[in-house]
């Protein structure tokens, strides 16, 4: 049976259930695919997070964070090395949770490889909850020296 | 009715020019990988008149290594990623283009090149400009026309190679390497077809002899006995993802036959998954450049617990040790030594620090190896290990090459004077993300100060003069037949030393922090000219904090350990020109 035809409804009913409107997914050509392993074709996953706002799973996402080697672009604690920071609540990609779980799913120019097809929906959808519970800058940063 | 169709054939087909005395074809000028030229119309006592007299915004921020190329009166520029090619006609006012070439470069490498998209530069082989793209490519175009002449795929980007690297040119034998010490590669070397780009032999740096093409009866190390020293060294198959990436300078005797260059840190950075010496990681090794048989070699920093790559230049010359003339290379490592070695045997005959080291007491130069401070020795199990010196940035980078003078007979470089803590932790291979496995922030080493430009007599292993700055110093040098150093300062001051007394005579603020290699030339006008980048970045692009505005989505809070670096300079991309 060819569930093709069943996709877009699924993404439908994602969007219709409370939550902000998912993007159309973005599968580039080519990419870096994060452990030689590309994301499964077909349907995208549900763009909604299961796990948002636990702790628990946030600290689950915080352990996939450094196993996974995030933090070797990204900086330990999410602050920033060759690729940007993900706590200071600025977003190349988009940073609704959606956006952000796509953003690991399928990769992103730039360097980004995708992880769709090395990690489980779910724990993605942890990291997502991770990244979610770092609380950005209070105010917009401004250096001044004396 | 013959010659006239001869000449215009001439008149067509663009004629190699070979480069001349005033040139400066190859990154580090010649293959003693000196940075020393014999021009001399700049001295100590015009110096200060100094000035700008032309500049030129390549369009592309980051940080702007290597350096340009300057023949038959054009100059050449590799810009970091996108890897543009600008072709400057220095006979023209102005200098305007005669062609800018504009390959298709991977986006995907920027996020496998672990230290900002940097390329450090390009060589001038038989009429050909040849130079790497960062996505894994080695291309070569012509240098009269710009045409793309050959492209040949070298690395993998999906196993964590990018390749910025500058290739070297002996004969017909184009010689590239790739990085990746962060990312769990195999290293190697390769030698391409210098006319049509096709790989002829490929060399790992560890793994078995055949694979290392270490041969019975050929490869003599000086230190080492038995075989299979590159498999042995190594937990099995741990190996296979052990870094020793090539990212630094190459250099070549021809009276040896020798083709000379370093290997980076082992993978990963947490040493306790991978015991055993790990050869020939941090390591020189001398090849054969027609077919990579390998001849010796020699490990700087066996079981390497610090990221201390010896990508570090290997700079050729002639100096009396002990008493006696020695053909020698010298080599000053990230491990904060510098080595002075019998570049025919690999013996060491020097091995001094020239900046402040506590990992090591000192090297046993009859065994050839350091003696660690086991104190200082790094590892997941033993938590967060304080205070060692040098840091890996390197008592010296090896992205700032060091020059030598043989009127002085000084070797004069770049230094940084910082100290760091080390947490290893247990990393996973995954292919084409980051292998690390270690936390390691720097702080200031003795006095405050975080860099020095130093002068460096290899004979006895021994410091001339030194220059403190304040800033780390991440340029490479330049030294000339009118006794001036050349060198620039993280915080965007190009300046010009006394090589003698390292007095700074003349000094001009370049916009952004030099990164960069200074260079000099005849120009048409047969005056001399002084090149260099400006543009901060490499590894300062990750360490200098809030330095990048073009990103609203990446703005970086100021570095603990230099937090006022972005008043000085943010980033930029500028080719200087100065002359009297």
């Amino acid at each position: 049976m060819d569930l093709r035809p069943l996709v877009p409804a699924l993404v439908l009913s994602v969007g219709c259930g409370g939550h902000e409107a998912a993007p159309a997914t973005t599968q580039l050509a080519a990419r870096v695919f994060a452990g030689g392993v590309a994301p499964p074709a077909g349907a995208a996953p549900a763009l909604a997070n299961p796990f948002r706002g636990d702790r628990q799973s946030a600290a689950e996402g915080e352990r996939t964070f450094g196993a996974m080697n995030c933090d070797g672009c990204h900086g330990g604690g999410a602050v920033g090395w060759v690729g940007p920071s993900l706590r200071d609540g600025r977003w190349r990609y988009g940073g609704s949770e959606s956006e952000i779980f796509q953003s690991i799913y399928y990769g992103q120019p730039h360097g980004m490889p995708a992880y769709g097809g090395l990690l489980p929906p779910g724990a993605i959808w942890k990291v997502v909850t991770y990244l979610q519970s770092l609380e950005p800058p209070a105010s917009v940063p401004t250096q001044s020296w004396k | 009715m013959i010659r006239v169709t001869i000449l215009a054939l001439l008149a067509v087909l663009p004629v190699a020019a070979a480069a001349q005395r005033g040139d400066w074809p190859m990154p580090a000028k010649d293959y003693a990988a000196t940075r020393y030229s014999d021009l001399s119309e700049i001295t100590g006592a015009n110096a200060g008149r100094l000035r700008p007299v032309w500049s030129f915004s390549t369009g592309v921020l980051g940080g702007h290594e290597g350096q340009p190329l300057v023949v038959d009166k054009t100059m050449y520029v590799v810009t970091p990623y996108p890897n543009v090619l600008y072709a400057f006609d220095l006979t023209r006012e102005g200098y305007p283009l005669k062609w800018k070439y504009r390959p298709p470069v991977d986006p995907n490498a920027l996020g496998i090149a672990c230290c900002d998209a940097i390329n450090r530069g390009a060589f001038y082989a038989d009429g050909k400009i040849v130079y790497n793209l960062l996505d894994g490519h080695t291309v070569a175009v012509a240098a009269a026309t710009g045409q793309e002449l050959w492209k040949t795929r070298i690395a993998d980007l999906s196993q964590g190679e990018t390749t910025p690297v500058a290739p070297f040119v002996v004969k017909h034998r184009v010689i590239v390497g790739a990085s990746g010490g962060e990312f769990g590669i195999h290293g190697w070397v390769k030698g391409l077809d210098l006319e049509t780009g096709q790989i002829v032999w490929t060399a790992y740096n560890i793994g078995p002899d055949s694979e290392v093409l270490a041969k019975p009866g050929t490869f003599r190390p000086f230190y080492d006995r038995g075989a299979e020293l590159a498999l042995t060294s190594w937990p099995a198959d741990v190996w296979k993802n052990g870094g020793a990436p090539v990212w630094g300078w190459m250099s070549y005797d021809p009276g040896l036959d020798l083709l000379y260059y370093g290997t980076g840190n082992p993978a990963p950075y947490n040493p306790e998954q991978r015991a055993g010496d790990n050869k020939w990681t941090a390591s020189v090794l001398a090849r054969r450049p027609e077919d990579g048989t390998l001849v010796w070699a020699y490990q700087f920093t066996p079981h390497d617990s610090w990221d201390y790559d010896a990508a570090s230049e290997m700079i050729l010359a002639d100096l009396v040790v002990d008493g006696r003339p020695r053909k020698v290379l010298v080599h000053f490592d990230k491990n904060g030594f510098a080595y002075t070695m019998d570049r025919a045997s690999g013996e060491v005959l020097v091995a001094e620090p020239f900046v402040d080291v506590n990992w090591a007491r000192r090297v046993d130069v009859a065994t050839g190896r350091p003696v660690v401070d086991s104190t200082k020795l790094t590892g997941a199990s033993r938590g967060n290990v304080k205070n060692v010196c040098p840091t890996l940035e390197g008592g010296k980078s090896p992205a700032s090459p060091a020059a030598y003078s043989p009127r002085t007979g000084l070797f004069y470089l770049a230094t940084n004077n910082m100290c760091m803590d080390y947490q290893a932790t247990r990393a996973t291979r995954i292919a084409g993300t980051p292998f690390i496995g270690a936390t390691t922030p720097y702080h200031a080493g003795r006095g405050g100060h975080l860099g020095a430009f130093i002068a460096w007599d290899a004979s006895t292993g021994k410091t001339v003069w030194r220059t403190t700055e304040r800033f780390p110093v991440w340029s490479g040098a330049l030294v000339t037949a009118g006794d001036i150093a050349f060198y620039g300062t993280l915080d965007g001051w190009f300046k010009a030393a006394d090589a003698r007394t390292g007095k700074v005579l003349w000094r001009f603020k370049v916009g952004s922090g030099v990164v960069a290699n200074p260079i000099t030339y005849t120009g048409p006008d047969g005056k001399q000219y002084i090149a260099v980048y400006a543009g901060i970045g490499g590894d300062w692009l990750l360490l200098s904090g809030d330095v990048r505005s073009d990103d609203p989505a990446d703005v970086r809070p100021p570095a603990d350990f230099m937090p006022d670096i972005a008043r000085h300079t943010s980033q930029g991309g500028i080719v200087w020109i100065f002359a009297l």
